[in-house]
């Protein structure tokens, strides 16, 4: 019963979703005309890739009623080790490994944290995150930040296929995976058991531990992942980088209408939601007003979608 | 006593009375520890002078732990405390100026604009029925926006007379362990001896049957908000007294620090338990702790490392506790 009224209540949050992307890119070419040619589409498009990439775990963490806040340390943590390791390694393949070793570890850390310790994730992977950033800071001080980014990384980030940015590609495709992995294996069915009755989906024989496993480290290797695309992005890897990074996939998966205690909503949504974080802080910065100016607007926003979507019960 | 006794005893069975005292107690014993490691290393610690510089560090925290605290045992979740504090410093570092009445006008303007911010808060989580992790996460921006508008770069300044009030001492009582005191004395405990308090604690421990037995629970939550806001600019202001000017960055480490005082003193996440000593401990601990770093030639590079160790032992220590229980299902319902 509720299974059917949820699916259809979330197609609607879907569509809401996709009906505030094209409000707000009106309201982008409303602002400026630029917003019209491909090469600002293209820049958005590699933009909400970043945070897009990074709402896949996300939204599965949301989806289990956990969520990952250990997302901006990892990607400055991943994205300097990655960088600094290839240098010295000669082989830019070895980026690679260290971003998939990062993410299995943050993964499991906050995995145990958050399932085996059941300590609430909202604190948990933020305390992970604090370590992170203790970690990045002691090997940046004990070992020079490269400037050398691995090629690949580059063209992952920069590169083009046909007139599609490459990020936009791999975005896609990792997001069709998401999609797929929801709707139709038996991985989707146990994370909407779990955010929808975890006890019953615990005697049901639902791998409860096991697929908490799977959601962090599928959001801990999608945000390593970025943080390589972003030195690759920015040509370089510095400290810092990832901090913009912790509320904007968290408010994509939200206005993709994700509910936030669990259990409803899907990744379809969050597509929409990281398009629309992104043109939103374009519009911002095209309309050419303070910093401050920017942040109160944009929290304003945020927090009126929010009204709309994420209401409580009474 | 294990996890699982307790929950077969309820609510009010012995067992979660020793819960109770878990988190101030340990927080005491830590606290005990660290001083006397501290004091064997620095002696000149515990001169009146060295008291009053750890008491200084440490009063900020708790107080936004505190108010922090009040939100969790009504159920909610407060990730603007940072940025409260950070618009008030901002405000009262540019608008103070010396002399009796541009202070006192100053403090009771910068406590009004903390109830308005926790107002804010209040209406958008308990009548705008927004999630409080999402809508405080959005809160923030604009609490901090604003600071940015203020003062964006850091400047400003503050009143010598009003700095040394505050962060000055009397033999060994430092002023700024009054300032805390009397904040607790006239705002924790005659909200708490009321039938106010009491509103907190049920609607956070199960507001569904606090809705049920008629209490007002959407106004409960709203004032719990507001004393966030209210302690968040007491500590707004003690931080613009100890730093002598503002800083549109000052208030932002005091979010997850907040949440985890309260932890560490025993407060849960979860709503409707916890006390106000224990923050306070907790808040002292863990700033002492990082205080003490620099005492035993530690690296400030290791000071976020050193942070995010102690929170994830000290959570998953609570944790252990729960393992020890026979039977998954009795630990996913606790």
């Amino acid at each position: 019963m509720s299974l059917i009224g949820g699916r259809s209540s979330s197609t609607n949050r879907v569509l809401l979703a996709y009906l505030i992307v094209l409000l707000v890119y009106g309201c982008a070419v409303g602002v400026n005309r630029e917003f019209l040619a491909w090469s600002t589409i293209r820049l958005q498009l590699v933009q909400a890739t970043f945070i897009g990439l990074i709402a896949i775990g996300e939204t599965f963490a949301v989806l289990i009623g956990q969520i990952d806040l250990s997302v901006p340390w990892t990607i400055t943590l991943s994205a300097i080790l990655s960088t600094n390791l290839a240098a010295m390694g000669g082989n830019q393949w070895i980026a690679f490994l260290v971003v998939i070793a990062v993410g299995v570890t943050v993964g499991l850390v906050n995995t145990i944290g958050v399932f085996v310790l059941r300590v609430h994730s909202l604190i948990w992977t933020l305390s992970v995150n604090l370590l992170l950033q203790g970690i990045a800071l002691v090997y940046i001080n004990a070992v020079a930040p490269t400037t050398h980014v691995p090629a690949a990384a580059q063209f992952l980030a920069l590169g083009n296929v046909g007139f599609m940015p490459m990020a936009f590609i791999v975005w896609m495709i990792f997001g069709g995976f998401a999609i797929l992995a929801l709707r139709v294996l038996p991985f989707g069915r146990s994370i909407y058991a779990i955010g929808n009755r975890p006890t019953a989906a615990l005697l049901s024989g639902v791998p409860v531990g096991r697929i908490h496993a799977i959601v962090f480290m599928s959001s801990a290797l999608g945000s390593a992942f970025v943080g390589l695309l972003l030195s690759g992005y920015s040509s370089q890897a510095y400290l810092g980088m990832g901090t913009d990074y912790l509320l904007p996939p968290i408010a994509a998966v939200i206005i993709g209408g994700t509910r936030l205690a669990g259990g409803e909503g899907g990744y379809v949504g969050s597509i929409a939601g990281a398009l629309t974080v992104v043109l939103l802080e374009a519009v911002l910065v095209a309309l050419n007003i303070s910093e401050g100016a920017q942040q109160m607007v944009f929290g304003a926003i945020l927090l009126f979608l929010a009204f709309l979507f994420l209401k409580r019960g009474r | 006593m294990t996890q699982h006794d307790s929950l077969r005893r309820g609510a009010s069975g012995r067992p979660r009375r020793i819960e109770k005292h878990i988190g101030p107690v340990s927080c005491t014993i830590g606290l005990a520890v660290v001083m006397a490691l501290y004091a064997i290393r620095q002696p000149l610690i515990l001169s009146p002078f060295g008291l009053t510089s750890l008491a200084n560090v440490s009063v900020p925290l708790a107080l936004a732990a505190i108010g922090q605290t009040v939100v969790l045992l009504g159920g909610g979740l407060d990730l603007s405390i940072g940025a409260q504090i950070t618009l008030v410093n901002c405000f009262a570092a540019t608008t103070m100026h010396n002399g009796v009445v541009s202070i006192t006008t100053i403090v009771l303007l910068s406590m009004t604009i903390g109830l308005v911010m926790g107002l804010l808060n209040g209406i958008v989580v308990a009548y705008g029925r927004v999630e409080p992790l999402i809508g405080t996460f959005c809160t923030s921006f604009v609490f901090g926006g604003a600071a940015l508008i203020i003062l964006p770069r850091p400047g400003g300044s503050i009143p010598a007379s009003f700095a040394t009030a505050l962060t000055g001492n009397m033999g060994i009582l430092p002023f700024s362990l009054i300032l805390l005191v009397s904040a607790i004395l006239l705002v924790w405990v005659p909200i708490f001896k009321s039938r106010l308090g009491g509103f907190i604690v049920a609607v956070g421990d199960n507001s569904e049957s606090g809705r049920l037995s008629g209490l007002p629970v959407r106004r409960v939550e709203l004032v719990s908000y507001m004393l966030s806001g209210l302690f968040a600019s007491i500590a707004a202001l003690f931080l613009a007294a100890e730093t002598t000017s503002g800083d549109p960055t000052i208030g932002s480490i005091y979010t997850l620090n907040s949440l985890a005082a309260a932890v560490l003193g025993g407060v849960a996440l979860t709503g409707g338990r916890g006390t106000v000593i224990g923050p306070v401990l907790g808040s002292f601990l863990l700033s002492i702790i990082l205080n003490a770093l620099g005492a035993f030639n530690v690296s400030s590079f290791w000071q976020s490392f050193i942070e995010g160790l102690i929170l994830m032992v000290v959570l998953g220590l609570g944790g252990l506790r729960l393992l020890r229980s026979g039977s998954w299902l009795a630990v996913l319902r606790s």
